[in-house]
């Protein structure tokens, strides 16, 4: 691991001076690791570079392009990261002409730790580490084996120590809304816990992620109770491409499903009726 | 015997008109679907179904104009892109997806707006109460 953080902060140096900035990690005075905007009048700051935890990084590249919309910067990203960029950009969140994307391949450790199927970047022209193979997501393959009893039973368990923080809301890079349908109380019920079962909290949220989710995992990892909310953001993400033939936060030049009308032979694999 | 409490959305500009269609032929047809008139099939978002659902309805239907006769054009195929997403939500969550229910009648389909009512009841009224699965 020390290995890939010298060559990510060797290469920070050298594309230092190109851009107005660099996103990455830091190690903060208490060792925690927040997102951090690298400048090369602070170069020093390098010293404390950091590779992991992951952090939501697009959000930060979000919030400054807001207010600097003319700022050259460059982002260390991981697979999920990129992915979530390109979904960004789409629903133009953020501007990827202006932003010079290097890539962190994760360690097969960090794949196991996230159950992630596509563990580095592909749009990225450098890419900081070695690529490693994905990981069978057990989690979700086993859940899908569950009978429809057992599945109402786990996510009752599940929702059950859900406090409704709205956590995992916050976190996610793709929810963006300036109103958010999941504080409108005609949608979801407030003042009630444990959750009225079916969950319009979670079921709606996991809707509005059609398309979107690309599986970084940051709900799950901001979740104080646990819950392990990207099975059913992950189980859908296949059913889109099965359906739709849409891969979330892979091409950059394919509109999500939901903004086009049906093509040819899409209304057949819906199974829908006649 | 229960008798399942069912939602019925239906577009203006097809369904809705199919169901007269099936009243002007005198046609019988299960009285538990309450009917929602609504201006496109596309309007009906998922967090109509899902809280219709968490309301009390045993079943909900969604019914359109068949695809390439929207009267808005292109309407149905949002109806067309979400419902089958949002069935398998349901399915993922332990809800049978078949309590949500997609079809197109058009105007004309008096007959077939009966019988896709009929049917639907009996297959809803054949399940446990939503009320009891969800306890």
């Amino acid at each position: 691991m020390t290995d890939r953080l010298t060559e990510l902060r060797e290469e920070i140096y050298k594309i230092l001076p190109e851009v107005d900035g660099v996103i990455a990690l830091k190690k903060g005075p208490s060792a925690i690791v927040a997102p951090y905007l690298f400048v090369k009048e602070a170069a020093d700051d390098l010293q404390k570079l950091a590779v992991w935890p992951k952090e939501p990084v697009p959000d930060t590249l979000k919030i400054i392009q807001r207010a600097h919309p003319e700022a050259r910067l460059a982002i260390v990203v991981r697979g999920c990261e990129e992915r979530g960029l390109v979904e960004m950009s789409k629903h133009s969140q953020v501007d990827l002409d202006k932003v010079t994307l290097i890539g962190l391949a994760c360690t097969a450790e960090e794949a196991d730790i996230c159950r992630c199927t596509k563990p580095a970047p592909t749009h990225a022209k450098i890419v900081i580490g070695e690529r490693v193979e994905g990981t069978v997501d057990r989690l979700t393959d086993d859940f899908t084996a569950k009978s429809l009893e057992e599945k109402l039973a786990f996510w009752k368990q599940e929702y059950s120590h859900c406090i409704k923080c709205y956590g995992c809301r916050n976190i996610c890079p793709q929810c963006f809304c300036n109103v958010c349908t999941l504080e409108d109380e005609k949608w979801v019920e407030t003042g009630r816990l444990p959750l009225p079962q079916p969950s319009m909290y979670h079921l709606i949220r996991s809707m509005h992620m059609t398309a979107k989710c690309v599986a970084c995992r940051e709900c799950e990892e901001t979740c104080p109770a646990g819950i392990p909310l990207s099975i059913q953001f992950r189980l859908i993400a296949r059913d889109v491409k099965q359906m739709y033939g849409y891969e979330t936060g892979e091409n950059l030049d394919q509109q999500p499903p939901q903004l086009l009308v049906l093509e040819e032979g899409e209304y057949e694999r819906t199974g829908l009726p006649h | 015997m229960y008798e399942p409490k069912i939602i019925g959305f239906l577009c203006n500009w097809c369904s809705y008109r199919g169901a007269d269609t099936a009243g002007m032929a005198r046609l019988k047809y299960a009285t538990n679907v309450k009917v929602v008139r609504v201006p496109c099939s596309g309007r009906i978002s998922p967090e109509l179904v899902l809280r219709t659902f968490r309301e009390g309805a045993d079943g909900v239907m969604v019914l359109g104009c068949h695809i390439g006769d929207c009267h808005y054009g292109t309407g149905n195929h949002r109806t067309a892109k979400r419902m089958p997403i949002l069935k398998k939500l349901l399915e993922y969550n332990g809800i049978d997806p078949e309590r949500l229910y997609i079809n197109w009648v058009s105007a004309a389909e008096g007959e077939k707006f009966a019988t896709v009512i009929d049917e639907f009841t009996d297959k809803i009224r054949a399940m446990t109460p939503f009320e009891e699965v969800m306890k």
